[in-house]
């Protein structure tokens, strides 16, 4: 067996829950704290900026505290904030766009006079997953494989490979949510077929078609959209609420803890009607006012149907792209909470012919896949092989505004192409290139990943350098970029200026803030537990000094008290462990002989509970 | 990163000893090599250059080299045994991607052996200009008018006129290396018009 320091753990890091696993000697196994094995993608944070609450607790208090409990972060990471438009109007909690003249665009969620970003919002709930792995080993845990939707592009992974960083992981991989999926289904199979993983997560949707060979999964096609899932389902039914309500009472929803409280209200009524056939929306309006109606499944069926029918609409995306018919397709894997509701599974059904799998858990699936993919990172098998492809085309903006393709979607990762530049001006030395990710015609309707700055081309006549610049988009799916010149040989150096992402300085400038935070952490629960001791010691020398102060000489007990008073005082002003901590133990010394006599006098004290100085 | 590559096939792992049987990787100690110059994509699935090639071969070759290279065998290994994994691995999967393809296998074939490119060379048979028109009007046509089965109809008829094309193709290109001038002409010009009909099945795939 591998030493625990090799361990690389897979974590699923979900719009509505997150999950963390590992591959034991009995296989992959998700890690459970206790309190569930699902963590709750929240966090509350403290008006000061600082994380109050992670996970469950998070969520359970998002009502009291609506714009200060961040949730569905996923949906904002490695996005523009322009492209968030209409996600942001939903969200209780302020997004507003991070200010800066480098022409980045990202948003950024105020909380109190700290601007947060998503990357360090998505970092704490990684770090909570960590140290759940942490105290399962028993020692710290470094290397995590994340996993992403297919079709984040190429900043969403970099943004979610930065939070991992700064949650001080290492992250050894990304790896697509819907390939984890299939290698945690199919690997127990180890069978020949072609399949096609339905993953419907809370904030994103994918596609994904593989073929399965013994060992070999090799993805043929994936398709979807990071901006659809359950949550747009909970919306349908808080829309519906917040209209009829309007209508009847005269009434808007505003408050952002009434808008709270009716997302998790419409949340439990989707839930609800997943097996049974209608269910009571009941809301408290407040002076004796009360809204009711009764929603049935076939009205909620109606509501969502448009978004049911976008996901089949990208499923045919894929089909296409992978050259096959629904009948093509040997088995439909459904992966995702929001798979639960019945009309999805119909829906699916009906597209591929077929009743969809539903026997594994589709809330566990990828996190036991993504760990199973660690395993293989960690050295420990040699015989899967997973090869995934590109979701989306990668191209530059060319003259007139057009989009330059350069590698076509589906492509299987590793992939490359070389692209020659040239200069229009004598001398020019430079040369900025837009890159950019999409399938629509114009530049200005692809996602651009940022400008690449060519620079360090030897000056010459117009035309003459010929600049080769190389794209590799590498195993996670992430873009390299590098240059040469043709003549010279000259190593052109390439200068990324991140559209919605994070320079390294600003992870690295991250990542020792979110250390120094987890050493204040430290620092607090130890004073805290000094604290306690304090308390503890100054109540049994009380209680000893009544019962026994009259058996040791009168100097001594006099100090005694006048210590028990300061060292509680002391106590509760400082903030110096270290000289609380010295002072307890002056004080435990001093109140020996006190002890002594208790002992003497045949009293047997209670054992003391183990002091944690 | 170091992109020059060798000129020249190592003939011992330099690591072990051992004999290589791949260009570039050595299948005992999984010690990397660059793609020499010399190595074309048949040469790095270890296949004949040829026009006709054993496809179960190739999906073995395609998987068995994956299996040496992929970097997800090189989670542990050095900065650059990892960088040289990636790129690689994505020399290994545009080979296969091109020789899976018979019009793509033909193109590079034809390149490979000297002949005049896509880029040199954009001219296609007139014959082939004035009947794509047609179908495309047609096609156009049956579009408008939601008429499913005449698209249908479309659709067996561009197929049916591809696969000539593709037969074509595959007799010209088996002349390779060593065909006659006008023969890798016409083979040049033949590549230029099957991407006529790709185009329109397409428009036609969900008819
Ligand atoms: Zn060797």
């Amino acid at each position: 067996m591998t030493s625990k320091r090799d361990i690389i753990i897979g974590i699923d890091l979900g719009t509505t829950n997150s999950l963390v696993a590992w591959s034991g000697p009995a296989g992959p196994e998700v890690i459970d704290d206790g309190d569930g094995p699902m963590l709750p993608s929240v966090v509350a944070y403290a008006d000061a900026g600082g994380v109050e609450r992670i996970g469950a607790p998070a969520r359970a208090h998002a009502i009291e505290n609506p714009t200060n409990t961040v949730y569905s972060i996923k949906r904002l990471i490695g996005q523009s904030f322009d492209d968030l438009a209409e996600e942001l109007g939903r969200l209780p909690y302020p997004v507003e766009r991070r200010s800066g003249e480098d022409g980045r665009d990202m948003p950024v969620v105020r909380i109190g006079a700290k601007r947060i970003t998503p990357q360090e919002v998505s970092a704490v709930i990684l770090g909570e997953l960590r140290e759940r792995a942490s105290r399962h080993f028993g020692e710290t845990v470094n290397r995590a494989v994340i996993t992403v939707p297919a079709y984040f592009d190429d900043a969403q992974r970099q943004a979610t490979r930065d939070a991992g960083a700064i949650a001080g992981l290492e992250v050894v991989r990304i790896i697509n949510e819907p390939t984890a999926a299939a290698l945690a289904y199919g690997l127990d199979r180890n069978k020949h077929a072609t399949v096609a993983v339905y993953d419907l997560g809370g904030g994103t949707f994918d596609v994904t078609i593989l073929r399965l060979s013994g060992e070999v999964f090799e993805v043929l096609s994936t398709a979807g959209d990071t901006h659809l899932g359950g949550d747009d389902f909970d919306r349908t039914i808080m829309d519906l609420a917040a209209r009829e309500i309007a209508e009847q009472f005269k009434l808007r929803i505003e408050s952002p803890a009434t808008q709270q409280a009716l997302r998790t209200f419409a949340e439990n009524v989707k839930i609800a009607l997943s097996n049974q056939d209608s269910a009571a929306l009941e809301i408290d309006l407040g002076e004796g006012r009360t809204y009711q109606r009764e929603l049935t499944v076939a009205e909620f069926e109606a509501l969502i149907a448009p978004y049911v029918e976008r996901t089949l609409a990208s499923c045919r995306t894929a089909l296409r792209d992978a050259r096959l018919q629904p009948a093509d397709i040997d088995q439909v894997v459904m992966v995702g909470g929001s798979t639960r509701v019945p009309a999805v599974r119909r829906r699916v059904g009906e597209l591929f012919g077929r009743a969809p799998y539903t026997a594994l858990d589709p809330d566990q699936v990828v996190a036991l896949g993504a760990a199973i993919q660690a395993s293989v990172l960690a050295g420990e098998r040699r015989d899967l092989l997973l090869l995934d492809v590109t979701p989306l085309s990668l191209g530059i903006e060319t003259m007139g505004g057009a989009m330059g393709k350069l590698i076509m979607k589906n492509t299987k990762m590793p992939c490359q192409a070389t692209e020659t530049f040239t200069t229009f001006q004598d001398g020019q030395t430079a040369v900025k290139i837009n890159v950019l990710q999409g399938e629509r015609e114009l530049a200005r309707d692809c996602r651009s990943l940022g400008v690449f700055n060519l620079t360090g081309i030897p000056p010459m006549p117009a035309g003459m350098p010929k600049v080769d610049v190389t794209f590799l988009i590498d195993q996670n799916g992430i873009l390299n970029v590098s240059a040469k010149e043709q003549r010279s040989g000259a190593v052109a150096a390439i200068q990324i200026v991140p559209a919605h992402g994070l320079t390294p300085d600003e992870v690295k400038r991250m990542t020792a803030e979110s250390i120094a935070h987890a050493a204040d952490d430290m620092q607090a629960h130890r004073l805290i537990d000094l604290r306690n001791q304090v308390a503890f010691d100054t109540n049994k020398a009380e209680q000893m000094l009544e019962r026994f102060g009259e058996q040791i000489d009168d100097a001594l007990r006099d100090r005694i008290a006048g210590e028990l008073t300061a060292l509680r005082t002391f106590a509760d002003e400082t903030t110096d462990n270290d000289e609380l901590a010295r002072r307890l133990k002056t004080f435990d010394e001093l109140t020996v002989p006190l002890a002594e006599a208790g002992i003497s006098s045949g009293l047997r004290e209670p054992a003391q509970p183990q002091g944690r100085r | 990163m170091n992109d020059t590559k060798p000129d020249t096939v190592p003939e011992k792992c330099i690591n072990c000893s051992a004999e290589l049987t791949s260009p570039v990787v050595c299948s005992g100690c999984h010690t990397l090599y660059p793609l020499p110059q010399s190595v074309d994509y048949f040469g790095l699935l270890g296949l004949p250059r040829a026009y006709d090639l054993d496809e179960s071969a190739l999906e073995k070759r395609f998987l068995s080299v994956s299996r040496h290279i992929h970097p997800d065998y090189f989670g542990s290994a050095s900065g650059e045994m990892q960088q040289l994994s990636v790129r690689l691995s994505a020399e290994l999967n545009q080979a296969v991607k091109v020789l899976r393809q018979p019009v793509l296998r033909a193109g590079y074939l034809l390149e490979l052996c000297g002949g005049p490119g896509p880029a040199s060379d954009r001219t296609v048979p007139p014959e082939v200009l004035g009947e794509t028109m047609m179908l495309r009007e047609e096609i156009e046509e049956a579009q408008a008018d939601e008429d499913h089965p005449a698209l249908q109809r479309l659709r067996k008829t561009v197929e049916e006129k591809r696969a000539v094309l593709v037969e074509r193709i595959a007799e010209l290109a088996r002349r390779l290396p060593n065909a006659a001038a006008e023969d890798k002409t016409a083979l040049r010009h033949t590549l230029n018009a099957v991407k006529y009909y790709d185009n329109m099945l397409e428009l036609l795939w969900e008819a």
